[in-house]
């Protein structure tokens, strides 16, 4: 709402002058601004619109859950619309091809000559090569250009349990670009604040369908309906349908539906690749997932169960520190602020700036600022100064207590439960620093387990969503594969299933790239605060490795023991023969207690059997003996590892919490 | 004669070479240099004519192991004793184990009136029935087996002839190599008694007349690429030469640039190089030249820690091989280049100079802890200077002046100078 007015008023100044030149200045809304450059909110190419569609309804209802303290059950649901249906849903009637050659697939007599060439070539070599008898090669049939006309759509919903939306304020929540709720200076999951807002445009774009929206809040006894589209132009919400509803369930959250074009085949592993990740980084979470499609082999349906009721805190506002904000910041906190003076305008609307240093900063300022002096008279120049004073001055680094990290337990938990590793360890930084921003970091790292690959499976996560794409670039990555020894830690690095995870949440993720999809490399504080938290889990895990590579010798000593049983006897025997044969002849003298072995070798009372048998015997009684001091000195300390999960209980009781880094401890009364 | 001619050429034209060949200018006639080369030959023969000390000479406090050159059926005895040894152990039921002697860091000693590592008598015991030594136990009783064989036979064969004898359980070179050491410690014998060799590495060219399995060879006349140096010392002898000195280069690249200048024809010289660490038989060949023919030798090397490195091996001997260090070594190897100090004295531009790494540097601080480093105050002076500038170079740098600056201006400005350390 806020945002339309100056883009209006400016439109009139900017307009009129121009004018009289003919030439035409077009005044771009919030919304045109995004719908041409929607690359740069995720929405690339189909494929990747649907993707982006999936993951902001998602994070999106799981902020929404949060708000209101409620752990999250989401259902989202991809239905595949084939072009007919898709047809008939908008009231298009389809039509056959009359013409053929005005089509881009349509294929010309010499194209078609040069196909039929080139299959009879394939076909010749074929036959040459059965002829042969070599192994048949399936031949790919090449197939015609995919026909460029055929777009798929799909109808993405995504329904959730959270805070719902009021019923007047619906329309402006989806129907109006840049008009959310997240701008303050918090930890916040969503990038632009664009959210659904951008799959709005998109559907407008590729499908011209409008946008279906249910929701309801807590202890209200309807249901709102809304179904809108957006005015691009304009940058206003255009209703179609806005009623309440019955609400016999008592349901709260919302349900949003949308049609567009899109591309399952080529997203489908980074859609669920994404809802995966984001149930390791989402333990407490309920994820439903399914894709419904005429082809029934296709369909996809997957629960991600929750495995802990422990949620993260909701993220606080926090006030801005002073060594983060630049010039604009300062001239719209100012323009904000209820504060009077400058005294009281420091001293208030940042974090960090008591009154004693406040004192001192203006005193720092020059004489033409005084404590008294009224904040909103600062001219431009004044606030330069000020602003360059923030920069220079040293000031306590902020606190990470608007920041609401995964936490050490959910980040194990959402491990264990996708990953089923063999050991997992995990580490939480403390809060550090970059540019005035808080940060923290979190790490855990994990060997073995289902559907993990050899080598390093990184999973980068920021401000608690996944980050899928430009990998390459990202400091995790880079510190992963190339700063950490994973030989000192006993780890195999190409060998092993290694899962390394990191999570930073911080009130500014400084992403790189249009499509905020990585974290750049360059940021020392933050690529050493990575480094440290993956070496942490690493320590941990180096003792478990250890313990466990003993163990396992106990079990192989003494299959490793006798396998070199006959190479060491045979090397020893054939020396033992040529001495037989050279003393036989009579070629070399031996002294007299060596010819008694010689001569039993000769007779073959000693052979290679003898001689395997006997070491045989005494591996067998060193594997023993050692086996023994083993148990003694570990104790029966081979504990049996299970899988166990308790059932949550109906929490309706009065209990306590006992946090600890790894475990929660809850105690009804 | 052709060299002469050469000369003059360059003589004539060399004001515009001057400019990019520094310090041409300096260079004195060949003749002057030679002279200073005989003298330098003649002290030298003069001053070596004492018999070398041997470790028997010295009262050293801890007792040293050292191995001596046996024959072949002594080598074949004491194997075959070993293995009733064995043979004993295991009838007995009490398993077996070898004693072998420890090649590691910590058991070998700078002992610098012989100026060179030798090994201290620590063993360590390697039992069979060991998760950790099984495999090396077994190993060791395969190649005592195999060089059983070799005795007998009396043949010889590589390194690599004897791990092919068994892939499967040797696993790669490195180990059947590092137990063939072993052996030939345990046994107290050199590793050519063993009849084991390793393949041809080094070259040599110049001046040089030696018989090779009876055959003469005249190294001046070996064509570019120079004689390879013949695996097993024992088929070389009548060494001829009127050289000089020795050269001795650390890299291929100068080799071949040194032997098509025929540098040995301006400068009577031997020229041999191990291209990069050098192997038993270069070693040996260097030791016999130097003993046999009396001539100085002086060393061309890269100025980085490794180029040290190498000059140390053939100088002190490796810690690896410090059980034979007696017969590998050649003492009183003079540091020719390229030092660090010439960096900047021949001005070598910037760009031809490489900063050095981590690992270099750590290197390099390292080798200033070795005691034959601490023996020559000048190359304490070197290194330090280069740890100091962190920077190094390849003998390479110097054909930024031109691919013939090394033969035509480098070397003999350095012999002018005698500057050596």
């Amino acid at each position: 709402m806020e945002s339309e007015s100056p883009v209006e008023t400016k439109k009139s100044k900017s307009k009129t002058p121009k004018k009289a030149k003919e030439s035409i200045l077009k005044q771009k809304s919030p919304a045109e601004f995004f719908a041409e450059n929607k690359n740069i909110a995720g929405f690339d190419n189909p494929g990747k619109c649907l993707y982006t569609t999936v993951r902001e309804f998602v994070e999106n209802a799981l902020d929404s859950a949060e708000s209101i303290s409620e752990l999250p059950v989401i259902e989202i649901t991809i239905e595949e619309i084939v072009k007919s249906k898709f047809n008939s849903m908008i009231g298009l009637v389809d039509r056959e091809r009359i013409d053929e050659a005005l089509y881009d697939d349509y294929e010309t007599a010499k194209a078609r000559e040069k196909r039929l060439a080139k299959e009879a070539r394939a076909q010749e070599i074929q036959a040459k090569n059965a002829a042969l008898g070599k192994k048949l090669k399936e031949h790919s049939v090449s197939k015609g250009a995919k026909n460029r006309g055929e777009a798929s759509f799909y109808r993405v919903t995504c329904k959730d349990n959270g805070r719902g939306m009021p019923h007047d304020d619906i329309p402006n929540m989806f129907g109006r670009v840049l008009s959310g709720t997240k701008y303050g200076l918090k930890q916040t999951r969503g990038k632009f604040g664009l959210g659904a807002k951008m799959a709005l445009i998109w559907s407008k774009m590729s499908t011209g369908l409008p946008i279906d929206i249910l929701s309801s809040m807590r202890a209200q006894n309807y249901i709102s309906f809304c179904r809108l589209d957006i005015d691009i132009h304009r940058n206003i919400p255009h209703i179609h349908l806005h009623e309440k509803r019955d609400n016999k369930d008592k349901w709260h959250g919302a349900e949003i539906q949308v049609v567009i074009e899109g591309n399952w085949t080529t997203y489908r592993s980074k859609i669920l690749h994404y809802m995966r990740q984001m149930a390791v980084i989402t333990p407490y979470a309920q994820f439903l997932f399914k894709f419904v499609s005429d082809t029934p082999d296709k369909n996809v349906t997957i629960k991600f169960a929750r495995r802990t009721d422990v949620m993260p805190p909701v993220p606080v506002e926090t006030k801005h520190h002073p060594s983060s904000v630049d010039i604009l910041l300062i001239k719209r906190l100012i323009a904000e602020t209820s504060k009077q003076n400058l005294l009281q305008f420091l001293q208030h609307e940042f974090v960090n700036i008591g009154k004693p240093l406040a004192e001192r900063l203006i005193g720092e300022m020059g004489p033409e600022f005084s404590p008294k002096m009224v904040v909103k008279s600062l001219t431009d120049q004044q606030i330069v100064r000020i602003h360059q004073l923030f920069r220079q001055a040293k000031f306590d680094d902020p606190s990470g207590d608007c920041l609401s990290p995964a936490g050490e337990y959910n980040l194990r938990l959402g491990i264990i439960k996708e990953l089923h590793p063999d050991m997992v360890a995990t580490y939480s930084g403390s809060a550090q620093v970059f540019e005035g921003h808080p940060f923290i970091v979190e790490a855990g790292v994990s060997v073995g387990g289902k559907d993990v690959k050899q080598g390093l499976n990184i999973f980068r996560f920021a401000n608690r969503i996944p980050l899928l794409f430009e990998q390459g670039g990202d400091v995790v990555t880079r510190t992963a594969l190339k700063r950490i020894s994973w030989n000192n830690y006993k780890i195999n690095q190409t060998q092993d299933k290694i899962g390394v995870f990191v999570s930073i949440v911080s009130t500014k993720i400084p992403f790189k790239g249009t499509g905020k999809e990585y974290i750049g490399d360059d940021i020392s504080e933050i690529a050493s605060a990575v480094k440290s938290a993956i070496q942490q889990c690493c320590i941990q895990l180096k003792s478990k490795i250890v313990r466990r590579m003993q163990a396992r010798e106990q079990q192989e000593r003494k299959r490793n023991l006798s396998k070199y049983i006959p190479d060491a006897t045979n090397a020893i025997y054939d020396v033992l023969q040529e001495m037989a044969k050279s003393h036989a002849s009579k070629k070399k003298r031996y002294e007299e207690g060596d010819t008694d072995i010689i001569r039993k070798v000769s007779d073959r009372l000693i052979t290679k059997e003898t001689l395997n048998e006997k070491l045989t015997q005494h591996v067998e009684k060193v594997d023993y003996e050692m086996a023994l001091e083993y148990a003694t000195q570990t104790g029966v300390r081979e504990e049996p590892r299970e899988d166990i999960y308790l059932q949550s209980l109906d929490g309706k009781g009065n209990f306590s919490d006992f946090h600890s880094p790894i475990f929660v401890f809850r105690l009804f009364l | 004669m052709a060299d002469k001619k050469k000369r003059r050429r360059a003589d004539s034209d060399s004001d515009s070479e001057s400019a990019s060949q520094p310090f041409k200018n300096l260079l004195k006639s060949d003749d002057q240099i030679l002279q200073i080369l005989k003298s330098l030959a003649s002290s030298f023969s003069s001053s070596s004519t004492s018999k070398p000390l041997t470790l028997a000479d010295l009262a050293l406090s801890t007792t040293c192991r050292e191995v001596s050159d046996l024959s072949l059926s002594s080598v074949q005895s004491a194997i075959e004793s070993l293995v009733l040894q064995l043979t004993r152990q295991i009838l007995s039921g009490q398993g077996f184990s070898f004693t072998v002697p420890s090649r590691s860091s910590t058991n070998q000693l700078y002992v610098p009136e012989l100026d060179r590592i030798v090994l201290k008598d620590k063993s360590t015991v390697r039992p069979f029935s060991h998760i950790s030594s099984v495999r090396k136990t077994t190993i060791t009783t395969k190649i005592l087996s195999l060089v059983h064989q070799l005795c007998l036979k009396n043949i010889h064969v590589t390194k690599r002839d004897l791990f092919y004898t068994d892939v499967k359980l040797f696993q790669d070179q490195i180990q059947s190599d590092a137990v063939l050491d072993d052996v030939s410690c345990m046994l107290g014998c050199t590793r050519s008694s063993l009849n084991v060799i390793a393949a041809e590495k080094g070259v040599v060219v110049g001046r040089l007349i030696f018989s090779d399995n009876g055959d003469m060879i005249d190294c001046t006349k070996m064509g570019m690429g120079g004689k390879a140096i013949p695996p097993n010392i024992d088929r070389v002898g009548d060494m001829q030469s009127d050289a000089l000195f020795i050269l001795l280069v650390e890299k291929d690249a100068a080799y071949i640039r040194l032997a098509e200048d025929r540098f040995y024809n301006r400068f009577p010289c031997i020229i041999v190089t191990a291209k990069g660490q050098p192997d038993v038989a270069t070693r040996l060949f260097l030791r016999k030249m130097k003993t046999e023919l009396k001539l100085p030798v002086l060393a061309l090397v890269d100025s980085d820690p490794y180029g040290l490195k190498i000059l140390s091996v053939y100088g002190c001997g490796s810690k690896n091989m410090s059980y034979d260090s007696a017969n590998l070594t050649t003492p009183d190897i003079k540091w020719l280049g390229i030092r660090p100090s010439d960096l900047d004295k021949y001005k070598i531009p910037e760009q031809c100079r490489l900063p050095m790494t981590e690992q270099d540097i750590k290197t390099g601080k390292d080798l200033l802890e070795e005691d034959f480093v601490k023996k020559n105050p000048g190359w304490v002076e070197e290194l330090n200077l280069m740890v100091k500038t962190k920077q190094k170079a390849e003998i390479q740098a110097l054909s930024s002046f031109g691919f013939q600056y090394l033969s035509e201006v480098y070397l003999p400005l350095k012999l002018q100078q005698q500057d050596w350390l």
